[in-house]
């Protein structure tokens, strides 16, 4: 992943690319999903749980006549999960469609691949896995999800590894 | 791969020609002179011919102008569609479809070698005095001549799937076909007027119908069901508000009347898969040597498009299997005095929420005997047991996966190679299948089929604060057990709790547990106890629940892999309130917790009693308790029992009565059930106290009888009176308690015309 990154790091001082990306607030960070994989956000939902699911899995969601199943961030990055109602990403991967459970979405950033910085070393494994990478704005950092990492069937075949 | 719009559209509309063709070919056998048959023939291969010349592929476009010219001589009447010809024409068409097949996956028209085929169709065309010469020499080099080709494969299957190569041509002159020599001249005579008749009307349907992609039909039927959300959403929304009354109302019915439509686009009758077994049944007659008529019913019998689907296999497999192991060869058949032509019958018809097929043969039928002795050798079952089975229940053995699989069984039993994968395909879809059979006359199966399969019928049950949805289906009855009672009713051995249901051990679930394993759970005797009886394939268990909620018609919404993975589940539904409900996988929920298949012995012993159980139910009793009494009421006359505030029962005079179903039922309250409760003198409270009322069924009459508490179902003895050994009137003996019996004879019936229905107008005359 990393290769990829520097790829694009050095393509993109030749002709920088514009990518917009939607923010998304978790905790302390900000988080950014490329806006061309979702399909839709969906405001203060309450995912129903699904006993004996795997951790990650937030639960359903009723969307658009489906049932979704949902990815819960805070789960992930081993945060404690928040009461009340949380805003949903409704993201298109290889697999279909799946919910990202996060605590709010922010607006659309327009981030420059000039930015762009592969995962550092520091992170701990399971992080440098979820993400990839991170953009430098002016006052801080917009740390990219990518939605094929997020995938429940991907999440769920790392953790059986 | 990729094809272009307009090769895949011409695939598509080739093929629906060639099915077409191959429907009328096998009905130009039975009907040789039918000129509409024919037409519809050469109409198919013509737009073959006239497309693909467009299209640019050469070979296919060879092979049906080579068709063509048959079929015209055949449309002008020069040559008579006989078996060899119509054989040929069959071969014509597996030709063209493994060509378009090739087309199909390689893009290709495949690279084989048509000379044989087309010259098949060249020597059909000669005169009929002259065939016989060339016949033979159009056979030496039929098919033997194509070189191997990357198109050639499926043209080689294709020939082998219809038997020997030469063989049409060497038994020419005798009607091998499937009932080429059958139908009587005036059979014929009279079939010919129909279908000219019929012709002008398939023209329009086809004009007036339009190709669906099946992926949009679930896309509408989930908006649909998403619309339907909404709609109950608004329903309550706006139930205060007057002004939206009609609209509401409106909007109701619209989205009922759309939901039914969109459920019926994806409806299709069962004549598209019945109308692929002339030709298999033509073909396995051939190559097996049978003579086999095949009668089909009620195709127009609709069926949902995913169900259709899923039965074709296990059709097929049941007519393959009447062919082979069913129906006998002509001369058995003749030395048994039958008819040497056997019957096939493929039936479909709608009974309920149900479509029914029924495959059925006037072959040897299965030998019992057969059967008994195989299943004692293999262990299946005692031959005590053995001895005791009936009939039908040892011919339900076939379907036993052990048993059908061995070869030597199944050559013994003459039948059942598969039958188990029939079933298992048929249960999968939430059908059944039985199977009747008499030696020496034939065998029916039947398939019971739901029609659809996305709506099913469960009942919501709670538990670990969530709604889950049961199916109806596996669900066979419920028991309440409250706290109090939980301590005697639910036994532990060792852990695993039980049920005495019926004086038989039940095992129970219980679903909080299993679906947390690691939380806190309340014993059972803190909690109200739901035992939903469960019968997932033989596994018999209680699921306990922490409560129940109505019954609901569910859509089934599919799950995402990871949750289908966990096993339990097995879709998810939206209620009707909106909320998410996981759906229960009965059979699953078996075998994690353990719930082996009940064996033979306890299916035996199940069956043993079933008579004795039917004598016992006549000695049963409900018992009931009212203020403070017990009494039994016998449990073949209860209906229903009821729990409805006092404010229900309505007087007259000093009758109590009850408005029940807008049915009026006297109520008998020798308890004292219904007097205001001493000590409370409070209108309201009196108003909102909950009674039950048992409604029974007392001659032709339904009474009610008022009692405080429901208490249990208990066999009760006979009594006899001490000295005299006679039988005692009006009591039982129940848990060892003598308990006066309810005479439901003695409660008084209404001042009422016996024979006038009971309307409610007149009786609120009457309490005036």
């Amino acid at each position: 992943m990393n290769a990829s990154g520097n790829a694009s790091n050095r393509k993109g001082k030749a002709a920088a690319t514009l990518v917009e990306m939607c923010s998304v607030r978790l905790g302390q960070t900000l988080f950014g999903v490329p806006i061309t994989h979702i399909l839709e956000i969906v405001g203060s939902a309450r995912p129903q749980p699904v006993p004996l699911a795997p951790p990650f899995v937030g639960g359903l969601v009723h969307y658009r006549g489906d049932v979704l199943t949902t990815v819960s961030l805070r789960q992930l990055l081993g945060l404690p999960p928040k009461e009340g109602a949380q805003d949903i990403l409704v993201l298109e991967s290889a697999g279909g469609c799946f919910g990202l459970l996060v605590d709010s979405v922010g607006e659309v950033l327009t981030v420059s691949s000039d930015d762009y910085e592969p995962n550092p070393s520091i992170l701990d494994e399971r992080r440098r896995a979820l993400f990839a990478g991170a953009y430098k704005l002016r006052d801080r950092l917009l740390v990219a999800l990518d939605p094929e990492r997020l995938d429940p069937m991907r999440l769920s075949a790392a953790q059986m590894a | 791969m990729a094809l272009d719009e307009l090769t895949r559209e011409f695939l598509i509309e080739s093929q629906e020609g060639l099915d077409r063709m191959e429907r009328c070919l096998t009905e130009l056998e039975e009907r040789p002179t039918d000129a509409s048959l024919i037409g519809d023939i050469f109409r198919s291969v013509h737009t073959i011919k006239g497309t693909t010349g467009f299209l640019g592929f050469k070979r296919l476009e060879k092979l049906a102008h080579a068709g063509e010219n048959l079929l015209g001589q055949l449309r002008e009447g020069k040559l008579l569609a006989d078996a060899p010809t119509i054989t040929g024409l069959l071969k014509l068409l597996d030709g063209l479809r493994s060509i378009l097949k090739s087309i199909e996956v390689e893009s290709t028209e495949g690279d084989g070698d048509d000379a044989g085929l087309i010259g098949l169709m060249e020597a059909l065309q000669a005169p009929a005095q002259a065939r016989q010469a060339v016949r033979l020499k159009a056979g030496a080099h039929r098919w033997t001549a194509a070189p191997a080709g990357a198109g050639l494969a499926p043209l080689a299957m294709a020939e082998r799937d219809s038997g020997p190569p030469v063989q049409p041509l060497e038994t020419a002159q005798e009607p091998v076909a499937v009932s080429s020599a059958a139908p009587a001249p005036t059979e014929a005579g009279s079939d010919d007027a129909k279908p000219r008749a019929q012709a002008p009307a398939i023209g329009t349907a086809a004009e007036s119908t339009l190709r669906v992609d099946v992926t949009l039909l679930n896309r509408m039927m989930n908006l649909v069901g998403e619309l339907v959300l909404t709609r109950n959403q608004v329903l309550q929304a706006t139930a205060s508000d007057p002004n939206m009354t009609l609209l509401s109302r409106r909007l109701d019915m619209v989205t009922a009347d759309l939901r039914e439509s969109v459920m019926k686009a994806r409806m299709q009758p069962v004549s598209n898969i019945f109308s692929k077994m002339p030709r298999m049944v033509r073909d396995l007659s051939q190559s097996l040597g049978r003579r086999v008529r095949l009668h089909m019913e009620g195709q127009d019998t609709e069926l949902d498009k995913s169900l259709l689907e899923a039965i074709k296999d296990p059709l097929t497999h049941a007519v393959r299997n009447s062919m082979d192991h069913g129906i006998e060869q002509p001369e058995v058949r003749q030395a048994a005095g039958k008819d040497p032509e056997g019957t096939l019958k493929l039936r479909a018809s709608q009974e309920g929420s149900h479509v029914v097929i029924e495959v059925s043969d006037d072959g040897a039928g299965i030998a019992v005997e057969r059967i008994r002795q195989k299943a004692i050798e293999r262990g299946l079952i005692t031959p005590q047991r053995a001895a005791q089975l009936a009939e039908r229940e040892l011919l339900q053995l076939i379907f036993v996966p052990g048993f059908s699989t061995a070869a030597a069984v199944t050559n013994v039993s003459g039948r059942g190679v598969g039958m188990d994968v029939v079933r298992t395909n048929v249960e999968k879809i939430g059908g059944k299948v039985e199977i009747d059979s008499r030696a020496g006359k034939g065998t029916t199966l039947r398939m019971r089929i739901p029609l659809t399969l996305a709506i099913i019928p469960a009942l919501i049950v709670r538990s670990v604060n969530q709604s889950f949805a049961l199916p109806q289906g596996a669900l066979s009855e419920l028991v309440h057990v409250p706290p109090e009672q939980a301590a005697s009713a639910i036994e532990w051995m060792e852990g695993a709790p039980l049920y005495r249901l019926r004086g038989k051990l039940l095992p129970l679930v219980f679903l909080d547990r299993l679906l947390m394993p690691a939380g806190e759970h309340k014993p059972p005797t803190e909690r109200d106890n739901f035992i939903a009886v469960l019968d997932a394939d033989g596994r018999c268990f209680g699921l306990v629940v922490d409560g129940l909620a109505d019954p609901e018609e569910i859509v089934v919404k599919p799950l995402s892999a990871v949750l289908k993975d966990i096993g339990l589940y097995s879709g998810a539904t939206v209620l009707g309130n909106a909320d998410l409900a996981l759906i229960l996988d009965p059979g699953s929920i078996a075998i994690r917790a353990g719930v082996a298949m009940s064996s033979e012995e306890d299916q035996a012993r199940a069956s043993e009693g079933e008579t004795d159980a039917e004598a016992a139910k006549r000695l049963e009793y409900l018992l009931v308790e009212a203020s403070g009494r017990q009494a039994a009421v016998p449990l073949a006359d209860v209906l229903r029992i009821e729990q409805l505030p006092l404010s229900r029962i309505e007087y007259i005079g000093n009758r109590p009565v009850l408005n029940f179903e807008g049915q009026l039922l006297p109520v008998e309250d020798s308890g004292g059930v219904l007097a205001p409760a001493e000590g409370n003198p409070s209108e309201r409270s009196i108003a909102d106290r909950q009674i039950i009322v048992v409604v029974c069924r007392e001659g032709n009459r339904h009474v009610g009888i008022a009692v405080s508490h429901v208490l249990d179902v208990a066999a009760g003895g006979d009594l006899f009176e001490a000295g005299t050994s006679q039988r005692t009137g009006g009591v039982t003996l129940l848990k060892n308690r003598v308990t006066g019996v309810v005479d439901l004879g003695g409660v008084a019936s209404l001042p009422l015309e016996r024979n006038a229905p009971c309307e409610l107008g007149e009786f609120e005359e009457a309490a005036r």
